[in-house]
């Protein structure tokens, strides 16, 4: 489904040059698990906003099916981000002044596809996401009211609710205690037994076994590649 | 404030420069919109105010209240003989007349004109004008000496001492022969006493109308010692009018005509009779303006600056973990705040030095800016500004719970309150800004309208000689010799002219039929080819000729039928069906008239007064007082030269007055025009401040939803998705500005419109138009930085706390 050719990515701040990705081939199939590991700041990640489309490459394409995405303009991948993805962060990133209900509705409200018809119909996916992350009770408060495990599972819930071909996380379980960790990670494996493809990354090895398969990176390139024996 | 609060106050100053450059900015130009208009306002109201003693000094005013009349209201002069007979029944009263007429100096033959005044040698115990050389009081005492300021000794005079020196004068067209007695220093500018030149007033007892109740020939001052005096004296005025003026105005004449006493000081912004009181709206608007200005300044500093607060929220943590008390950092915040107005107030100064200008050129002023007044004020301004504008951030800021700023990764700005009390500063700030706007839109166009409205006569190719009345015997050869150039197309002599030059003269007419005096009309006396030459509208019947020589009325007596030509409004107040119903008609019963033609209204006056009822006689030989006007073709200027050039010939010693119909029009347009200018500029300043406002709540806003940006970004939303987004967001309370400003301008509005007698409509569409425009405005102002938040990439923006 995904295909990396050689992606580079730099950033140049005060005259210094960093290159945060240094050429990365990559395949990830439909339906696959994989999960990045690395040390702090070797490009996991550049590499899963580069995923994401929220960072451009400097060079090389990414192919997502048969388009190459680094040939779209901005409007259109808006519009792939809001029909192909979802997107969990480390730090959750809930809208504050949204209600829990009205954040994951926003993982809606930009699909110009499906999904358009009648606020009715939204409403029910929404409450949909909400039930199968378990925040049901909680749709009407607002982000600070929640815990954080609460947060990162409404997260879910809004990177989910459209159903999305790929979800990217980004240390999902970086801010939460064993146990909310767990519960997360139960929920993304479940969204990929159902289908989804799913991009994790993670500084937590045992969190990495819930992934099928595994890459390591260093310094910007990818070094390993480990499949779990199934 | 301590070192370190200077160092991040200059750090955050140079790190957010255009917020400082708002801020700042802001400040200063609210600072010098108060400054210039208080400078305004106190001009305006400084009237007469640097006389000495000018609380005890008192102005007669004749006050009329005859039924249904034009000339209602109360006018600032009174009869010549007044001051005598109120000196027969009060004989310790002190006062002095002031008579203004026409004065020349003639030097080698030619006539030059001068503000020039008659006045009673008792003048000196009323006025105390500063003397340069000679005495007031003896100067006045005998009746060949002449007193005049600085300005006419330097122009006559030159470096020779003036003192004992002779001038001839004209005055009130008899020529004399004056020793310089005395030289005063000039009035200042602040003074509706416009005269550079006295001499005594000369006894008048024997002349027609001196002791005629109800002429108005000159101004009567009095002065007494305390406001109580005046007002015991003045209450005894109505009797005193009753007994004296019996024989003119009839039985218990003061409740015809009646006299009060105005402080001098407030003379200058009363109006006279029904003139709307203007000046006066126009000082008070523009003093609401300024104060506003200022508090609109005010709010958008603190505005600003509790946006700011939140981007400073870790610092204020961090001190306060470092051991700062609260009343520390409030006083830092309030230091700061004031160091801020203080360069704004160094700033405004500048501002309204560059900006005077502007304003003199577009109000018709001459302010300058007192500098050993403003700066101090100033300076108690900056301090009050100061703690004013740093009070509330500063309480704000240091009220932060440290431990929670520092474990949330949100910046606290005042939070959801916080953002609301912006929008509702936005909101006051655009209402007035489009308020303004309407009425800028207003403004201009009842001017634009009062330009070009129908006058009833062809306004242009008009050239009105005022001098003409001043001639006598040089009239006719004048008249004819204006005819004789070539560009000259016709020429006539009215007893009043277009832009209002001339006589005003009211009359009575009894309806046949109908008890009482019956309505009082204006009447004005026209020579040969008048209707003509204005091109007036012939509604019904004909003009006056000389083939009908009953039209005219030159030596017919007041009891004969004399044939009058009137005007639309007359046929009305007359009670005619129509204007056909009118013409032969006779009307006036001891004197009677009879109507030959109906013209439609020609509009002479100001666009202010109500269009009177006319009725115009015609005395084509002889004239008492009579204005010429001449209809040229061809350029203004070739024509004036050549009238100019006949009128130096004929009549040297008499300076030429003369201008276009539409310059004597113009100077009646003249204070709506300034007040128009003034006002536009007050419109582009608030929409300016508005802006500032505007602008601080959308980077407020951005900075603050930055993230929440990026998100959305993540999620899909396009950067064309994002700025509809934020746009909306900031054109809400431009939006809702529209419920305050709209019913604000219409109320505004329909009171100075009524001032007019032919007043535009408040279409909604100035209405509309305002808030377009305001829209327009608030999307370019906030259309950048809505673009520059759409396009940061989201991964930035996440990164981004
Ligand atoms: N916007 C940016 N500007 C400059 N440099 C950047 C930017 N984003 C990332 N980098 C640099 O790129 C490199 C990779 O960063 P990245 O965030 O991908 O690391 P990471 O592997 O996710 O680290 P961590 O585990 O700490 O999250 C780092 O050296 C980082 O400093
Ligand atoms: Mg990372």
């Amino acid at each position: 489904m995904i295909r990396l050719e050689n992606i580079r990515r730099s950033f140049i701040s005060d005259d210094v040059e960093t290159t945060a990705l240094a050429g990365i081939n990559l395949h990830v199939a439909s339906g696959e698990f994989l999960a990045i590991m690395g040390p702090s700041g070797c490009g996991k990640s550049t590499l899963l906003n580069t995923l994401g489309t929220v960072d451009r490459p400097t060079a090389g394409h990414y192919w997502f099916g048969d388009r190459d995405l680094a040939a779209l303009d901005e409007a259109r991948l808006a519009r792939f981000r809001a029909e192909m993805l979802g997107f969990v962060f480390q730090s959750f990133n809930l809208i504050d002044e949204l209600t829990i209900e009205e954040n994951i509705e926003l993982g809606l409200v930009y699909r110009k596809d499906r999904h358009r018809d009648g606020r009715g119909d939204r409403k029910t996916r929404v409450a949909e996401a909400m039930d199968r992350v378990g925040i049901s009770h909680r749709a009407r408060h607002f982000p600070h009211q929640l815990s954080g495990g609460q947060q990162q599972r409404a997260a879910i819930a809004r990177a989910v609710v459209g159903d999305p071909r790929l979800i990217l996380a980004d240390e999902p379980t970086g801010n939460l205690d064993t146990e909310n960790g767990t519960q997360v990670m139960d929920i993304l494996t479940s969204l990929n037994a159902e289908g989804a493809t799913i991009v994790m990354v993670t500084h937590s090895p045992s969190h990495a076994d819930y992934a099928a398969r595994r890459i390591d990176m260093l310094d910007g390139s990818i070094v390993a590649s480990v499949s779990r024996a199934i | 404030m301590n070192r370190f609060a200077l160092l991040t106050l200059y750090r955050s100053l140079t790190r957010h420069r255009l917020y400082a450059l708002l801020n700042i900015g802001g400040l200063a130009l609210g600072l010098a919109v108060f400054l210039v208009l208080g400078l305004y306002v106190r001009f305006e109201t400084s009237y007469e105010k640097w006389l000495p003693h000018h609380q005890q000094i008192y102005l007669v005013q004749t006050d009329w209240h005859m039924e249904n009349s034009p000339f209602n209201g109360a006018y600032p002069n009174t009869m010549g003989g007044l001051l005598d007979e109120l000196k027969q029944d009060f004989p310790s009263l002190t006062g002095t007349r002031i008579e203004p007429v026409p004065f020349t100096v003639i030097r080698n033959g030619i006539g030059v004109s001068e503000d020039g005044a008659r006045v009673d040698s008792d003048f000196s115990k009323v006025f105390d004008l500063q003397m340069v050389q000679g005495s007031l009081a003896s100067a006045l005492a005998a009746p060949a000496n002449v007193l005049i300021d600085e300005t006419v000794a330097q122009k006559y005079f030159g470096a020779t001492n003036p003192v004992g020196q002779t001038m001839t004068l004209r005055v009130n067209g008899e020529q004399g022969s004056y020793r310089v007695a005395g030289v005063f220093k000039t009035l200042p500018k602040a003074t509706d006493l416009v005269f550079s030149i006295l001499v005594p007033l000369p006894p008048h007892a024997n002349e027609d109308n001196w002791h005629h109740w109800g002429s108005t020939s000159l101004y009567t001052y009095l002065r007494f010692a305390t406001p109580a005096a005046a007002h015991t004296f003045e209450a005894k005025l109505d009797d005193f009018a009753d007994r004296h003026g019996k024989a003119d105005i009839g039985e218990h004449a003061s409740k015809t005509l009646q006299l009060r006493l105005l402080p001098i000081a407030r003379r200058h912004l009363t109006p006279a009779g029904m003139q709307a009181a203007s000046a006066k709206q126009t000082v008070v608007t523009l003093g609401i303006v300024g104060t506003l200005a200022l508090l609109i300044a005010i709010v958008n500093y603190i505005n600003l600056a509790t946006a700011r607060a939140g981007l400073r929220a870790r610092e204020v943590a961090m001190r306060k973990v470092l051991g700062a008390s609260r009343a520390v950092l409030v006083r830092q915040f309030i230091g700061e705040a004031i160091l801020m107005a203080a360069i704004a107030g160094l700033i405004s100064l500048a501002m309204a030095e560059l900006g005077l200008p502007l304003v003199n050129a577009a109000g018709g002023l001459s302010l300058a800016i007192p500098y050993s007044l403003a700066v101090p004020a100033l300076a108690v301004l900056v301090v009050l500004v100061g703690i004013g504008a740093g009070f509330y951030p500063a309480v704000l800021l240091s009220r932060f719970p440290a431990a929670s700023v520092l474990s949330s990764s949100r910046a606290p700005g005042g939070g959801q309150a916080g953002s609301r009390a912006r929008e509702i500063l936005v909101i006051f700030q655009f209402a007035l800004a489009i308020a303004f706007v309407i009425g800028t839109l207003v403004l201009g166009a009842q001017i634009a309208h009062v330009r070009n409205a129908d006058l009833g006569f062809k306004r242009d190719g008009l050239i009105i000689v005022r001098s003409l009345a001043e001639t006598e015997s040089q009239r006719g050869k004048l008249m004819t010799a204006f005819e004789k150039l070539p560009m000259i197309r016709s020429v006539t002599l009215g007893g009043s002219n277009a832009g209002g030059s001339g006589n005003n003269n009211a009359d009575n007419v009894p309806l046949p039929g109908q008890p009482g005096p019956g309505p009082s009309l204006r009447w004005i006396s026209v020579g040969k080819a008048f209707f003509s030459t204005y091109g007036a509208h012939l509604i019904a019947g004909r003009v006056f000729d000389d083939e009908h020589g009953s039209d005219d009325s030159t030596h017919r007596g007041r009891n004969d039928t004399r044939n009058i030509v009137i005007n639309r409004q007359a046929v009305a107040v007359l009670g005619f069906a129509s204007p056909q119903a009118a013409v032969g008609q006779i009307v006036g019963k001891g004197n009677p008239r009879k109507i030959i033609g109906v013209i439609d209204d020609m509009r002479f006056f100001s666009p202010r007064v109500p269009m009177d009822a006319t009725y115009y006689l015609y005395s084509p030989r002889t004239q008492g007082f009579a204005v010429a006007t001449l209809r040229y073709s061809g350029d203004l200027r070739t024509a004036m030269a050549a009238v100019k050039r006949v009128w130096q010939q004929i009549a040297p010693e008499i300076p030429f007055d003369a201008a276009s119909a539409d310059q004597r029009l113009d100077e009646l347009y003249k204070a709506d025009d300034n007040a128009a200018h003034l006002f536009t500029i007050g419109a582009v300043l608030a929409v300016l401040i508005g802006c500032v406002g505007l602008w601080g709540l959308a980077s407020f806003n951005t900075a603050r939803r930055i993230k929440e940006i990026g998100i959305r970004k993540t999620l899909g939303a396009s950067s064309f998705d994002v700025v509809k987004l934020l746009v909306r967001q900031f054109l809400r309370p431009v939006l809702i500005a529209n419920l305050f400003a709209w019913p604000l301008a219409w109320l505004a509005l329909r009171r100075w419109l009524a001032g007019f007698d032919d007043a535009i409509t408040l279409s909604p569409l100035y209405f509309l138009a305002a808030t377009m425009l305001a829209l327009l405005i608030a999307v370019l102002t906030v259309i950048t930085q809505s673009l520059r938040a759409a396009r940061t990439a989201p991964a930035w923006a996440l990164r981004h706390e």
